[in-house]
């Protein structure tokens, strides 16, 4: 059975018709063509799929996307504003932070819901905080190293 | 996929009305964490699916001196209540180690122990802690100790109809330590985990509680080796035999992630390296 | 050319991943798409004796079924083509392609595939190397389960004379080092797209880490002139060796060619775990002659590599182990045999370096072992033994630019460990 499920996604309000078992990353990528979630187990074990729902960092592949109804998903596609790169894009692009760029979305979802919370983290609490996103290219010692800069005030944000 | 239809009551009488109506067909998600891969790899087509994330079982809170959780409270809460730091320790520590920062998010303190893994993190500390639980029914409501609640892999007592919707735990004396091993530092499945709470009157234990995890098709709480140290006098040896008394209690199998042998040595090692934590003897 | 020497260059791709507007395979998605599963042998080695996809076919929601016949071109595939896209009749492995079918979505897929009417002879299979290497083993393969090489059964590398340098030895030093199976584990799961374009050429969006090498081979599969395959590549997710073997281009390209329709193919990370290329698993038996001062005079090495059921790189991989194996050391005595065996086991191939590090695990391991037996530091039983240059290596090559001491130095240094002065006073200059 099919029912009619309405979120807002990067601010904006969204409706799509989604079946009971489809996951939110099924609604984003097969069906909403949100593409910057990946599908790289579809258990929860690689964090390619992470998105922020309310600010807090999830699985999209182990989300029931009606359950998401109300709610607000924010995925890397909604980072950017009026075309400027949020500092952590920027961070991630200079510190070589992707390699292949496929786990690079979720990455940097991780590390926004960690700087949102806690601002200045400590090495431990960055390595914690990405502890679930996997890079099989073995980018995280300049992952850490970009999330830190941004921590560091280096990436502020740019003024209109 | 067969069609399948979905519920998300926002009261617990409706949700308990629906249990009863589908009984067996129902499958209940709180988080999904455990669920979805089931789903999403054609394991499991569920027929009716409840969410019970809408209940308002999101809680922490303090009620006739005891600690009160609801069901679908998530870990990341468990691991950042002060609360449960003060009050039940090992289990903050259980929801720190528990899954990845995004896991802890939405999976909740009821599907870990509905779920039934053997090595369901939040298990054991809840063993050691005496937690109660709270199911409830259109027939009513009914208490369960948690060393009650586990009959097998994936299997409660909960009954078709019933919801599990909160997790009491009694004021408490001694000190609570959980230790998690699992094959990597985060992100993992326990290869074995134990929780252990000690009552202590100087080097004298008055009381113990010792749980295994993934040690045994259920969450295995150790009474040979609780009865071993109670009123004991502790020292080096005797938590060295109480830890093979834990470990000889317990059955654990060979698995993807370790073998029985290797989790025997393993448990035997981190029970006396819990019961030293708990009695302050380390060093 | 100098502005760029020595300072980072933003990467062209750079902003696109951190956008996540980087398009990957599996974010292509084109009108009327439909989607494919495969029907995998749930047996480890058999003959198919019945095979009827005819209800399947005539599912609602399926658009397309196809198995071995459907293959107009070669059905065969690899670096050493032995490898069918679908088994027409033997199954050599667990999760070998026997067909496949094209729905509307996965899950009518899914149920399609238990509409298919599949009857297996299962055989007994064989999964230990040196089993398989036994005159009365089940057969994996027709012409026996050992690759042959030019030379033999065996991949012989000869430097000096082995049984000589065993006689000058103080010491002979024996062990056995093993590998296990490691699968690439990419974040991105192979996936292809493909469809015929408006002028009625096969396109195929491919993850391949190797398109000229992979489209000759499609080329073969398809029957078609490679000028009627495009096949459009550049986007990977992490390939490690994975990707350099086509798991799915070739079932998406039929399947296309069949129905003429898009479709798109992606395996599961559970598919791709259990049934694609792997590093194989390796067995190394070292057996070195060492004089008391640490001069390695004989090393004889045996090894043992388990290629699945199908050749994949599996003799490309042993061959270049063979060449490497004995390590970057001057011994003047040299005899290794490199052995490629077959077991029913998914297809090993490629990852990371194609068997050297597997070997130079095994060749690392055995320094040590050396050390402890005869009492000598583990670094100066290297720093001996190292290659100089002028030096002759295993395939009687002469050594220039030897650099094994100095990145020693280096190693010891970053690693805090303070050496000797003899070993620091030593050079890849000479002797």
């Amino acid at each position: 059975m099919k029912y009619i499920l309405s979120f807002v996604l990067n601010g904006q309000p969204v409706d799509v018709l989604a079946e009971p078992t489809d996951t939110l990353l099924d609604v984003l990528r097969e069906k909403l063509r949100v593409m910057s979630p990946k599908r790289g187990c579809d258990e929860g074990d690689c964090g390619a799929c992470t998105v922020l729902l309310n600010g807090e960092p999830v699985r999209s592949c182990l989300t029931l996307a009606l359950s998401v109804a109300g709610q607000e998903v924010m995925t890397v596609e909604g980072l950017s504003k009026n075309g400027k790169l949020h500092p952590l894009q920027r961070a991630f692009h200079e510190h070589y932070a992707a390699q292949c760029g496929f786990c690079t979305p979720g990455m940097i979802l991780a590390a926004k819901a960690l700087l949102d919370k806690n601002p200045h983290p400590t090495r431990e609490e960055i390595v914690e905080a990405i502890s679930g996103n996997l890079c099989r290219c073995g980018t995280y010692q300049e992952v850490l190293e970009a999330v830190q800069a941004v921590a560091r005030g280096e990436y502020a944000e740019v003024k209109e | 996929m067969g069609e399948c239809i979905y519920f998300a009551p926002t009261e617990i009488g409706e949700a308990v009305r629906l249990l009863a109506e589908y009984r067996e067909k129902v499958t209940v998600v709180a988080g999904g964490t455990d669920l979805l891969p089931k789903i999403n790899y054609y394991q499991l087509k569920p027929e009716v699916l409840l969410h019970i994330g809408r209940l308002g079982l999101d809680y922490i809170k303090e009620a006739d001196g005891k600690l009160v959780i609801g069901a679908a409270t998530p870990t990341s809460k468990l691991a950042s209540n002060p609360l449960v730091a003060e009050r039940a320790s090992a289990l903050a520590e259980a929801a720190r180690q528990s899954g990845s920062a995004a896991i802890r998010t939405t999976a909740t303190i009821g599907g870990n122990l509905a779920n039934a893994s053997p090595a369901a993190d939040l298990a054991t500390p809840l063993l050691i802690l005496d937690a109660e639980l709270l199911l409830t029914s259109t027939r009513g409501n009914r208490k369960v100790a948690i060393n009650d609640f586990f009959v097998g892999p994936g299997k409660t007592v909960l009954e078709p109809d019933e919801l599990l919707i909160e997790v009491s735990l009694p004021h408490q004396k001694g000190k609570s330590v959980f230790l998690k091993l699992g094959r990597r530092k985060a992100m993992t499945l326990s290869v074995v985990n134990v929780a252990v709470r000690l009552e202590m009157e100087g080097a004298q234990c008055k009381d113990a509680r010792i749980a295994l995890g993934a040690m045994a098709p259920v969450p295995l709480r150790c009474t040979r080796a609780e009865s071993l140290i109670k009123g004991q006098v502790l020292d080096k040896s005797l938590i060295d035999r109480c830890a093979a008394e834990a470990v000889a209690e317990s059955s654990p199998i060979d698995d993807q992630r370790a073998t029985s042998w290797y989790r025997k040595k393993a448990g035997t090692v981190l029970v006396a390296r819990a019961l030293a934590r708990a009695a302050d003897m380390e060093g | 050319m100098t502005e760029y020497v020595g300072k980072p260059i933003p990467r062209y791709d750079g902003i696109g991943h951190v956008t996540g507007r980087t398009t990957f395979v599996d974010d292509i998605h084109l009108p009327g798409m439909l989607y494919i599963k495969v029907l995998l042998s749930p047996v480890h080695k058999g003959i198919i004796r019945h095979l009827d996809v005819s209800a399947a076919e005539r599912m609602p929601g399926v658009a397309g079924v196809i198995t071995a016949k459907d293959v107009p071109g070669k059905n065969a595939y690899g670096l050493i083509p032995d490898q069918p896209v679908f088994t027409p009749e033997h199954i050599r492995y667990k999760g070998e392609r026997i067909a496949a079918v094209a729905a509307v979505d996965e899950d009518t897929a899914m149920e399609a595939l238990e509409k298919i009417k599949l009857e297996i002879e299962e055989q007994t299979p064989v999964f230990d190397p040196f089993e398989a290497m036994q005159p009365d083993a089940p057969l994996v393969r027709p012409e026996g389960n050992v690759w042959v090489f030019n030379s033999g059964t065996t991949r012989k590398i000869r430097l000096g004379d082995v049984e000589e340098g065993f006689k000058q030895a103080d010491y002979i030093i024996e062990g056995t080092y093993t590998n296990s199976t490691n699968d690439h584990a990419p974040m991105e799961p192979q996936v292809s797209v493909a469809y015929i374009d408006e002028t009625d050429r096969l396109a195929i969006h491919t993850v391949s880490q190797d398109l000229y090498f992979h489209l000759g081979m499609l080329s073969a599969i398809f029957n078609l002139p490679m000028n009627k395959i495009r096949y459009i590549g550049g986007t990977v997710g992490g390939g490690f060796g994975a990707k350099n073997d086509i798991h799915c281009d070739h079932v998406a390209g039929l399947m296309a060619l069949k129905i003429r329709k898009p479709v798109k193919y992606r395996l599961t990370r559970h598919e791709e775990m259990l049934y694609t290329t792997k590093r194989g698993p390796w067995t190394f038996e070292f057996k070195d002659g060492v004089k008391k001062d640490g001069r390695i005079v004989a090393r004889k090495v045996r090894t043992i590599h388990d290629t699945g059921a199908y050749s994949g790189m599996g003799p490309y991989v042993v061959d270049k182990n063979a060449i490497l194996v004995a390590g970057p050391f001057a011994i003047p005595n040299i005899w290794i045999d490199g052995i490629c065996v077959y077991t029913n086991k998914p297809p090993a191939s490629s990852m990371r370096g194609f068997g050297i590090i597997n070997g130079t695990s095994a060749e690392q391991l055995q320094m040590n072992r050396i050390a402890e037996a005869i009492g000598m530091d583990p670094w100066e039983i290297r720093f001996i033994n190292a290659w100089r240059d002028g030096d002759i290596g295993a395939t009687q090559f002469t050594v220039v630019a030897a650099g094994l001491i100095e990145a020693m130095k280096r190693a010891a240094e970053l690693a805090g460990v303070e050496l000797p002065e003899r070993l620091k006073a030593m050079s890849s200059r000479g002797r």
